[in-house]
């Protein structure tokens, strides 16, 4: 038999009663001064303690018993039917050996969830969003960029109807997304391509006229082709919306004080995921451009030039480290 | 008749905490976030119950059940948001504009869940506050702020705290604000002054280029001379903003408590302003050193602090209190409140 000691609420006035509890087979008995109360066990729920604080049974009429006796309270929930999942976190918080297993286990999920979960997720998702759903994302993200800083370009037609013309000839012999490509000129940007969701390809005047030779601007096309095979634009808008819901979730309930804290880890997996992206994007352009007949050189080239301007930033801001990058479309042989 | 002092206690420890904290994430993550309503429920209960008065702790009541009800509806309402923001902007307006118009009613139920499901010495809680009436505060006066160049701020914090307080009821007792509007505005003077400071750097530094370019320096001997003022002043502002905020906290609990009433009780709240600037700041360099391990800690030894510099004041007997009727009261808005984070209670 269980027996233990604790204060007694009557749900009707704030009084305390001081009072002693025993349980036995299939009742709750509690004696005080003036009281007397026989309740059967299926009657009462035991609000499982957390940590140290004391522990509160609930009993029919809003009666509260009140007790720190928690080897007691623990024989009682043991008693009572119906195994709720607090019961299994009240054994798991109650031993150091746990808590260390349980930081282990968080700190394995969040790095792998966000390293390889939210990608595979947004990858998952992007192939099942409708393809008119990401065509008019792609339109509201070009309204904008071009409200920011993209003016008409100031190319000379023919040379804008010359790429454009290449461009479609070469995709019309070998397998190409579909796409839609746009010259524009743009002081923010620099010298710069993007590829938006939906497939279309913007091109700014600066990468055009830093091109020595048409084929170096192909090969740039190349890269954002593959950018557009991939769905990367759409896969990032998504695997940030994830990424972020992941680190709410779990830093969340602190509030502002970390709001700080938790930005700058959002923004480094932002990175790495544009990192992953833009080796995708380089293995599509390499094969292109073998397929094409194009020299991979042109594309080293050109990445070489940009990076001796530092004053044109953008297409390198997030790209690894361009040495590296380099070396695959230097090693090449031409078809 | 004479009267008590008790001090408030909180008895908790932050390795205590820890070990529920680090098993709620991992349940949590493990369940893909559908533990997050017993989480909440287990930490709750565990702060309740370790904070005293007259020996007696203070007991949280809701289900996860409950919370998990309301979780799952605000979550459909955030995902709607965010999948907006991202592909259709206008439509985000949108329901920013729908979740402006819908505040007071999501300020009214989580304040009035949040008293129902907290309870003393077996009476509960409740919240009285009309969604009207929080219109007024949490609407109309949020849309002066602009007009008023931000000068409505005192006047809509007195507001909500007399809003918050004058419709809190404890069984049946319901409690009383006897402040002022005149003490708000010397902590949102203050507060606004500290501000200013950072701004006044940079202004000056501005002011300064402008004279060394007017006397005809080249432009990049102008910017090394002044960058380093203007710099300051940008520094300084983001560094002022955890300290303001720790300030006007400190001064609004202080404020609320010293002028309440609940029946025959009152309350006697002395914090800080530097301990809680104090409390703040290295808070915040402990989570960032320690990939956020230390938040635990950090909560705890700002729930100690609280508890310290309050106390009741009451008659030797603190079982007068009289139940009040029981009422339903349902999770949704409270939910939308904390996913949404919107700042609704004041502690």
């Amino acid at each position: 038999m269980t027996a233990f000691s604790g204060d007694l609420f009557d749900g009707r006035t704030s009084r305390a009663h001081p009072v002693h509890a025993r349980v036995d087979a299939e009742t709750l008995h509690i004696e005080g001064d003036g009281i007397a109360l026989a309740i059967p066990l299926a009657r009462i729920a035991l609000a499982p303690p957390a940590g140290a604080a004391r522990g509160v049974i609930h009993l029919p009429d809003h009666q509260e018993l009140h007790s720190g006796d928690h080897a007691a309270l623990a024989t009682l929930a043991d008693r009572l039917s119906g195994r709720t999942p607090e019961r299994w976190a009240r054994r798991l918080e109650g031993r150091p050996i746990y808590a260390v297993a349980a930081l282990i286990v968080s700190a394995g999920i969040l790095f792998a969830g966000l390293r390889w979960g939210v990608p595979a997720a947004a990858a998952l998702a992007a192939r099942t969003l409708p393809a008119g759903l990401e065509s008019r994302i792609g339109t509201e993200s070009l309204a904008l960029m071009e409200k920011i800083s993209l003016r008409p370009s100031g190319l000379p037609a023919a040379h804008q109807q010359a790429l454009t013309a290449q461009l479609a000839a070469r995709c019309g012999r070998q397998d190409c997304p579909p796409y839609r490509l746009l010259f524009r000129n743009s002081a923010l940007f620099g010298a710069n391509a993007m590829a938006l969701p939906g497939g279309t390809i913007v091109v700014t005047d600066a990468l055009v006229n830093l091109a020595q030779h048409d084929e170096e601007v192909l090969a740039v096309l190349a890269h954002e082709l593959g950018h557009v095979r991939h769905r990367h634009s759409l896969r990032l808008a998504l695997q940030g919306i994830g990424a972020g819901a992941i680190l709410v979730a779990v830093t969340g309930d602190i509030g502002s004080v970390t709001d700080l804290a938790a930005g700058l880890p959002s923004l480094l997996l932002q990175t790495g995921y544009s990192r992953d992206m833009e080796r995708e994007a380089d293995a599509y352009a390499l094969g292109w451009l073998h397929a094409a007949c194009i020299p991979p050189r042109r594309f080293a080239d050109i990445l070489g030039r940009l990076d001796r301007s530092p004053s044109d930033t953008g297409l390198l801001d997030s790209h690894p480290g361009s040495r590296e990058r380099i070396r695959p479309f230097i090693d090449a042989k031409d078809c | 008749m004479s009267r008590k002092h008790y001090p408030v206690q909180f008895t908790g420890t932050g390795g205590e905490y820890f070990a529920i904290w680090i098993v709620n994430i991992a349940l949590t993550l493990l369940t893909l976030g559908i533990y997050s309503a017993w989480a909440k429920v287990r930490t709750l209960r565990w702060f309740y119950g370790h904070t005293l008065i007259d020996g007696q702790a203070f007991a949280y009541l809701a289900t996860p059940l409950q919370i998990l009800k309301g979780r799952l509806i605000a979550l459909a309402a955030l995902v709607a948001y965010y999948a907006a923001t991202y592909f259709a902007p206008m439509l985000a307006l949108l329901f920013l504009l729908a979740l402006f118009a819908a505040l007071p009613w999501i300020v009214v139920s989580s304040l009035r869940f949040h008293a129902r499901m907290s309870a003393y010495r077996g009476l509960r809680f409740d919240f009285t506050g009309t969604v009207g009436e929080a219109a007024r505060i949490y609407v109309g006066l949020q849309l002066l702020f602009i007009p008023t160049l931000g000068l409505i701020l005192p006047y809509l914090a007195y507001r909500q705290v007399r809003f918050i307080v004058d419709h809190t009821v404890y069984g049946q007792t319901s409690a009383r604000y006897r402040g002022t509007l005149k003490p708000f505005w010397s902590v949102y003077l203050l507060a606004f002054a500290l501000m200013l400071l950072p701004l006044a750097i940079v202004v000056y530094g501005f002011y300064q280029a402008y004279v060394l370019q007017a006397a005809g320096l080249p432009k990049e001997m102008v910017t090394a001379a002044t960058a380093g003022t203007v710099g300051l002043g940008f520094l300084l502002f983001y560094l002022m903003i955890p300290v303001v905020s720790a300030f006007v906290m400190a001064r609004t609990a202080n404020l609320l408590y010293n002028a309440s009433e609940l029946g025959p009780v009152g309350f006697d709240c002395n914090q800080r302003a530097r301990d809680m600037i104090w409390l703040y700041l290295s808070n915040l360099v402990l989570i960032a050193l320690t990939v956020g391990l230390f938040i635990p800690w950090a909560k705890v030894r700002l729930a100690r602090y609280r508890a310290r510099r309050l106390a009741v004041n009451g008659p030797q007997d603190l079982g007068q209190f009289v139940a009040g009727q029981q009422q339903q009261s349902h999770a949704t808005g409270s939910e939308m409140a904390d996913l949404f984070d919107l700042n609704i209670g004041l502690t």
